[in-house]
């Protein structure tokens, strides 16, 4: 199975994962899968920066680009604890993209994506028209989607991808919602619930230029997003908006 | 003469499009015969519910050919009215998951139908009954006894509940359902020990995890499942469309090993194939 356009894939790790086995983890098995699939590019944040160490993590993620710097983007993965080493962090990695590419996990930090400790980071956000992949969770006291409609207000020149998109049906409600009113958030598709009728639903909702496609590769499977994406029931054109074309623009501006 | 266009189905006119075009089109090839499927009206997912006609186009859409399915009134409300609903259908595409409680009683009734497999629900929301040879020993028995293929879900039960009944009841031919991709470190012991446990590919979705496995420990275990109505087949047949491993693991674990352990309950039970 192969997409018959090249894929942006806004959401990738590299690293393992505690809780369960990983297998073909390292970046060249990852991108012989890209191959396999037709992702050109992954955008990448370090699996180690979301459960413990964003110093080490996204030295990481520095190596990676320095030896493949034509198929992986670098997400820095910031943490709001302790406080100021986020801002620390991004510029340190300010090389990695421009805009900046910024990670967000509260649901691994345990830290309200409101909270004040996350300000400073949402502040540069602002000033640097970064994109910002958040991860979300239905319903989640850190990261549900409907915190963020005020955080997209408030902070409007940040591009705001929510992550998973809220993961569960409700989640992905969430999701659509906070996205209807605040122009500055997008839908990541990447997650382990593929409901059926969800995407077309979305769609519906808040158009194709609003859904990104990402896998979480090499934490899911990518293949599973791309079924999904190619076999839904919306127009060729939102699919090639969803797949490649929303990505990029955001990348570009 | 046969009008070609309308012969095809949703699926192969829906995929192969001017624009993006997909190949899921292999599974075609692979007499797809999904594990893991409801059927009926539910009180709790109403939205994605299907009705047994709408059930048969979704299958269409993505060469599903037979399913195993269970009815969600068995599993939400009352065992006996579910499996009297999923007799009302007799879709010869459908092989029936009967819902099946531990009384004597309900087994007793239940083996008029010759069953070849059910779907048991013992959580405390569901059916409320322990896997425990004190609580459901004849149940278990009986299923054993005559191979019927039995699907548990995984998120009804622990790890360990499964442990204890396989230890149990060592040759019932028991299909995990949605075991989630996070399984292997339980998983793997448990196969290891259990040649007559199976797992289904719904939610087996880590990166490279399906493709792995079977590198690892052979296709044997492995049956496909959709998790329909809740979930688009899509999923799980582009994770084993994907797959790189032979062909015959593909139709294997798409359809083959599941056919294999029907005819095995068809030869105990007398059942006709």
């Amino acid at each position: 199975m192969r997409s018959p356009i090249p894929v942006l894939d806004c959401h990738g790790h590299i690293g393992f994962h505690p809780d369960f086995p990983a297998y073909k983890a390292d970046a060249e098995s990852m991108l012989a899968v890209m191959d396999l699939m037709n992702i050109e590019k992954l955008a990448i944040t370090s699996t180690l920066a979301c459960y413990n160490d964003c110093p080490r993590g996204n030295a990481e993620i520095e190596t990676v680009l320095r030896r493949h710097p034509d198929r992986f983007l670098g997400y820095v993965t910031v943490n709001p604890n302790p406080p100021g080493q986020g801002v620390e962090e991004l510029e340190r990695w300010s090389s990695f993209h421009h805009p900046p590419l910024i990670k967000l996990h509260p649901g691994l930090h345990k830290y309200p994506v409101h909270g004040e400790h996350y300000k400073p980071i949402w502040d540069y956000a602002n000033e640097h028209e970064a994109i910002v992949l958040v991860h979300t969770w239905d319903s989640d006291p850190n990261c549900g989607p409907l915190l963020f409609p005020q955080i997209a207000r408030t902070h409007p020149r940040a591009r705001i991808l929510l992550g998973h998109a809220g993961v569960t049906w409700r989640g992905y409600m969430q999701a659509v919602e906070a996205a209807k009113v605040a122009p500055n958030l997008f839908l990541d598709l990447a997650g382990s619930q593929h409901h059926r009728l969800i995407l077309e639903r979305c769609v519906d909702l808040i158009g194709a230029e609003r859904i990104l496609f990402g896998s979480d590769m090499p934490f899911l499977e990518a293949s599973m997003t791309l079924a999904h994406v190619l076999t839904a029931r919306i127009p060729d054109a939102g699919k090639e908006q969803i797949l490649r074309h929303n990505f990029l623009s955001l990348l570009s501006r | 003469m046969r009008d070609d266009r309308k012969s095809r189905t949703r699926a192969e006119e829906r995929l192969v499009p001017d624009g993006v075009a997909l190949s899921l089109q292999e599974a075609a090839a692979w007499d797809l015969f999904d594990v893991n499927v409801r059927v009926g009206p539910s009180g709790v997912h109403g939205e994605l519910a299907l009705e047994p006609a709408e059930l048969l186009q979704e299958m269409d859409d993505f060469y599903i050919r037979s399913a195993l399915v269970s009815h969600w009134a068995a599993e939400e409300y009352d065992a006996a009215i579910g499996d009297e609903a999923l007799a009302r259908i007799a879709e010869p595409r459908f092989t029936p998951a009967w819902g099946i409680l531990p009384e004597a009683s309900f087994i007793d009734a239940l083996a008029v139908c010759k069953p070849l497999a059910v779907r048991i629900t013992p959580g405390l929301r569901q059916h409320s009954f322990s896997l425990g040879r004190w609580c459901a020993g004849p149940m278990f028995e009986y299923l054993q006894d005559r191979s019927i293929v039995s699907l548990i879900s995984r998120t009804d039960i622990t790890w360990d509940e499964v442990a204890a009944l396989l230890e149990n009841f060592p040759r019932l031919p028991l299909v995990l359902l949605d075991t989630g991709y996070r399984a292997d470190r339980y998983l793997f012991p448990l196969l290891d020990r259990f040649p007559s446990l199976h797992f289904d590919t719904a939610t087996y979705l880590a990166h490279r995890q399906l493709e792995s496995v079977v590198e690892q420990r052979g296709s044997g275990q492995l049956l496909f499942g959709s998790r329909l109505p809740l979930f688009t087949p899509a999923s799980a047949i582009g994770v084993l469309a994907s797959a790189r491993i032979a062909e015959p693991d593909k139709r294997a674990i798409a359809g083959d090993n599941l056919r294999r352990l029907l005819a095995q309950a068809k030869a105990r039970t007398g059942v006709q194939a």
